[in-house]
């Protein structure tokens, strides 16, 4: 296991650092630089010479071919020093800081609501195959997977937010009220949640449908396997075969979506948080991409890459635990 | 076992991390950031009003953990800084001197507030603040009526809403609060509420020195010298006079080449030395004898006494012992900024001793007691808090005007109204590319161009066409001015045909001999990644396919077209550009060689007469080298002039005062500062 371990860790750092030095090679590669954007924005008086721009670009660091910046910022990356964003002028690790934990704030509720609504539903609607509350549900799910996400908040928002403005049932966007500093601890943990009914339930609905699915069609396999025939022959009840024998074997590919859906969990949603006015880390990524804010780009990168890293290891590992055949030998 | 897995495990890694953009749906979303080449703003603002006081922290006694890396760097910035090493040594004559060989001109000293009353009481309203209210905005009539009835100052201070406090939206954050370093539109309205100028203009673009921070302006009559006596009675929030030092020292660090000012340096670059000689006056030297220097003085003023200490050190102000000058810093303006949380809303108090002097009421006391920035990217949103009353202003794009402002959910509690901006778009023509040398060929684009589909439908009806660099209305425009083209097929094609540009081969499209080689009338539009600009471009699209002219559109996001635009790597592009309070702003558009002449156009003529411009001290004469001006750019056709961009705003109905200049409702004197709320 150790060594196995270890193996994997090597090969992380080596993957990251490939994965790093693509995407600087391309940030950098892109059309344009950070500091012509805040150019659209200047009227016709504010303009910036070519040597303001020459200038502007050596402070910044700008004037380096990508090989020898991304040597700096991989310099700075063993001193735990991501850089600072152009846009922002402010610590890389402090931007990310100061979202994630938004983003954090619907992902993880999210996470556990659909996995915990994922499972007993997906093998509900096995056990109840072929039957019309089964097909009810089925086509329910469909209908909820093919709506978008955006199209839903956006509605919702019109009733909950507008219609039913004034109302005690009133859902607004943003994270926090107006009073929310004058709130005492329970106010403000309710002030939160309302702002967080509409985000988290167009976070997840799609994802349940989705995982609902998921596990109804690892365990519709499942259920045809011998053993579950032996199973059956042997007289256990419908329950314990459902559970005990066949959801067990399909956990596995159930792990692996798990260890997919680790980075998700710090990505955002670009979307929604723009509609809801959450100030999450999909917004930032946004931003920065959109702005060439290469130090923003890396770091977030970094991050993302670390986490799919890790949600693959965490799989990896946690196969040998749900899958006494497998070992790491 | 796993084992296996590696080299599958290993490529499944690298192509998730790769394909990350997919995950965030880039490219899916409308781009709040992604912002045209149009900025209808002034940094030169002045604080037209008072606020409550937040001092900040002494920088040295913020901050005490630097690590070793942090401390290296500024060492090292502080060896790369000089104050001013960009203005040339000049040692400035004593004032005496000074005074005894110049002859000074008094200038105007205004308060913008006082010259609205004025305005307003030669206009007094025929609409009632009722009739008004019960309008809805379906004509340019009705417009104008709730304009004039919403639009009256108070008749007295009774009137005013005192505690009042309003929620504005802004469609993104700012990055800083420092004065120097700003450059987006929103960064420029926070800075009109924190900042202290000394120069403003009106809504008809006249400047003055703010009465509110100038007691007297004086030039002298070649305009070289320019003499100011600031007001002894405004201070910075911490307490500090503000004084002709801090000006001088604003100027200086302008022009350091370390410190990062790309949006005010332009034009601050222009002046040859500032010189405090004491607390009170200030004395603008200038390079030229030019009638646009004034313009250059404009520039945000900051508290030297905060960052001299820090600057040298620091100049781009990104060290945490001073990130608490971002957050809370020490302004000049009617407002303080009393809470910032990123990404949601920036929050700001008015100012007492902006307006109050040894307790006394020295300046007129801004309208409202608290502003509160609201940060909503998605428009959708923004007009559903609008509805819901959790903003009481927002601009109005032609689609949520046209289409979602109409019902009672949005009367309920809101009004709209708009007003032409003198912010124009159109097609530029690379006029290096040899299918747009010929200006015969530019005037049959612009014919062969459906303006009728571009005004009625893509634009709903609600813009004025524009038919050059100069608004009709404006000054500089010529009388009359030129009337707005009408597609016509045929005239273009007979201009193309006199061109040379025929179809020879009958393969549908048109095409010439260039330097030997057959070439096709076919060529690339580049513009901004907005589904407006994208419409228009498919609509010139299919205009020219009508006359065997083929037109490939490309939308990019903005900085790759800036780059474009600017290394002239394209052959024809759609953008558009704000309007500048002189006319001679325009001349890094069209003069030869100049920095945003993206299509290289030159004429000797132009050149000349932006030359004679800046330099002619007789209005009518100078009015009339302008007029000169748009007619040869009329003529030449170096853009395809499109439209005017509309300011439409929905407003709450408990606001009034607003007025809306070619700049839109904020950006001049008084601006925002105007816009009040009432007691009812």
């Amino acid at each position: 296991m150790t060594v196995y371990l270890v193996r994997r860790l090597f090969l992380a750092v080596f993957t990251l650092l490939v994965i790093t030095a693509l995407i600087y090679s391309l940030a950098r590669s892109m059309p344009g630089d950070p500091l012509q954007v805040d150019m659209a924005e200047m009227d016709p008086k504010h303009r910036m010479s070519p040597e303001d721009h020459a200038l502007a670009k050596k402070a910044y660091g700008l004037d380096k071919p990508w090989h020898v910046a991304y040597a700096g910022w991989l310099g700075g990356l063993f001193k735990l020093d991501l850089g600072d964003s152009f846009r922002y002028r402010r610590p890389v690790t402090t931007l990310i800081g100061e979202r994630v934990g938004y983003t954090l704030l619907l992902s993880v509720p999210s996470f556990v609501v659909t996995f915990g609504l994922a499972v007993p539903l997906g093998l509900y609607v096995t056990r109840r195959s072929g039957r019309l509350d089964e097909r009810l549900l089925s086509v329910f799910f469909y209908m909820l997977y093919s709506l978008p996400s955006y199209v839903v908040a956006l509605w919702l928002l019109y009733y909950f937010y507008l219609r039913l403005s004034g109302t005690i049932f009133q859902l607004p966007p943003g994270m926090t009220s107006d009073n929310f500093n004058d709130l005492s601890f329970l106010g403000k943990a309710g002030d939160l949640t309302r702002h967080m009914i509409l985000p988290l339930f167009c976070y997840s609905y799609a994802s349940l449908a989705y995982d609902t699915r998921f596990i109804k069609a690892n365990m519709e396999e499942a259920i045809r396997q011998d053993y579950i025939r032996t199973a059956r022959a042997k007289g256990l009840d419908d329950r314990t075969i459902l559970y005990r024998h066949a959801f067990r074997n399909t956990l596995i590919p159930f792990v692996t979506i798990i260890g997919l859906t680790l980075p998700s969990l710090i990505s955002g949603a670009v979307i929604l948080e723009q509609i809801f006015a959450w100030p999450g880390i999909g917004k930032l990524f946004f931003d920065a991409v959109n702005g060439q804010d290469y130090n923003l780009i890396m770091g977030m990168t970094l991050m993302f890459s670390v986490a799919t890293l890790a949600g693959q290891l965490l799989a990896d590992v946690l196969y040998a635990f749900v899958d006494p055949r497998i070992t790491y030998q | 076992m796993l084992t296996n897995y590696w080299p599958l495990s290993f490529k499944i890694t690298l192509l998730l991390c790769l394909s990350l953009p997919l995950v965030f749906n880039i490219g899916c979303d409308n781009s709040p950031t992604a912002t045209p080449p149009v900025a209808p703003t002034d940094p030169s603002l002045p604080g037209e009003e008072p606020g409550s006081e937040t001092p900040a922290e002494p920088a040295a006694e913020a901050g005490t953990a630097e690590s070793a890396n942090a401390e290296e760097d500024a060492e090292q910035a502080a060896a790369g800084f000089k104050l001013g090493d960009m203005i040339e040594p000049f040692t400035p004559p004593t004032l005496e001197e000074l005074d005894s060989m110049v002859e000074w001109e008094a200038q105007p000293v205004l308060d913008s507030l006082e010259l609205r009353r004025e305005d307003d009481a030669k206009h007094p309203s025929k609409v009632t603040v009722a009739e008004a209210l019960k309008l809805r905005n379906t004509s340019k009539e009705t417009n104008d009526k709730i304009l004039e009835g919403l639009g009256q100052l108070p008749a007295n201070d009774n009137a005013v809403n005192w505690d009042a406090s309003i929620n504005r939206h802004s469609g993104g954050d700012i990055n800083s609060t420092f004065p120097l370093f700003m450059s987006s539109t929103a960064e420029f309205d926070i800075n009109s509420l924190i900042g202290i100028g000394l120069f403003s203009f009106d809504w008809t673009f006249q400047n003055f020195a703010a009465k509110e921070a100038v007691v007297s302006w004086h030039s002298s009559k070649d305009r070289l010298f320019d003499k100011v006596i600031i007001r002894d009675d405004l201070t910075w929030s911490d307490g500090k006079p503000i004084t002709a030092h801090d000006v001088a020292y604003s100027y200086k660090l302008i022009l350091t080449k370390s410190v990062p000012c790309r949006a005010v340096r332009s034009g601050t670059d222009q002046i040859k030395w500032v010189e405090a000689y004491d607390d009170q006056t200030v004395v603008y030297f200038h390079k030229e004898s030019l009638v646009t220097n004034n313009m250059n003085m404009n520039f945000p003023i900051i508290p030297k006494h905060v960052y001299e200490p820090i600057i040298a050190e620091d100049p781009l102000l990104k060290s945490s012992k001073n990130s608490h000058l971002e957050d809370n810093p020490v302004v000049g303006g009617p407002y303080t900024v009393r809470s910032r949380s990123r990404g949601q809303e920036i929050i700001f108090d008015r100012r007492d001793s902006f307006y109050l002097h040894n307790g006394k009421q020295v300046r007129d006391k801004p309208y409202y007691k608290v502003i509160r920035f609201r940060v909503q990217p998605n428009d959708a949103t923004a007009l559903l808090a609008l509805k819901a009353g959790d903003l009481d202003e927002m601009q109005l794009s032609p689609e949520l005007w046209q289409n979602q402002t109409d019902g009672d959910d949005f009367y309920q509690r809101n009004t709209k109204v708009f007003d032409t901006e003198w912010a124009n778009i159109q097609f530029i023509w690379n006029i290096k590319d040899p299918r747009f040398a010929d200006k015969r060929v530019r005037w049959a684009m612009a014919y062969a161009f459906d303006h009728e589909e571009l005004l009625n439908t893509l634009l709903f009806g609600l813009c004025e066409p524009c038919t050059g660099n100069f608004h009709p209305t404006s000054r500089w425009s010529p009388v009359p001015a030129p009337t707005p083209l009408k597609q016509d097929l045929d005239k273009a094609e007979d201009l193309l045909d006199e061109a040379g540009w025929v179809d020879s081969n009958g393969d549908g499209i048109r095409d010439k001999m260039i330097d030997g080689k057959r070439v096709n009338f076919e060529f690339t539009i580049i513009t901004n990644n907005r589904q407006l600009r994208i419409d228009i471009c498919n609509l010139l699209k299919e205009s020219l396919e009508q006359i065997g002219i083929r037109c490939q559109v490309t939308a990019l996001e903005f900085p790759a077209m800036i780059e474009k635009l600017s290394n002239k790597d394209f052959q024809a592009s759609c953008g558009g550009w704000g309007a500048g309070t002189d006319p001679d702003t325009s001349e890094n558009i069209f003069a030869t060689d100049q920095p945003r002449n993206y299509g290289s156009y030159s004429s000797k003529k132009v050149d000349d007469l932006f030359l004679a411009g800046k330099r002619e001290f007789d209005p009518e004469k100078r009015r009339k080298i302008y007029q000169d001006i748009a007619r040869q750019l009329w003529d030449d056709q170096p853009y395809c002039w499109l439209y005017y961009m509309n300011a439409q705003f929905a407003f709450s109905k408990s606001l009034r005062g607003y007025k809306f200049s070619p700049r839109g409702p904020y950006h001049y004197g008084p601006g925002f500062s105007s816009i009040y709320s009432t007691v009812e």
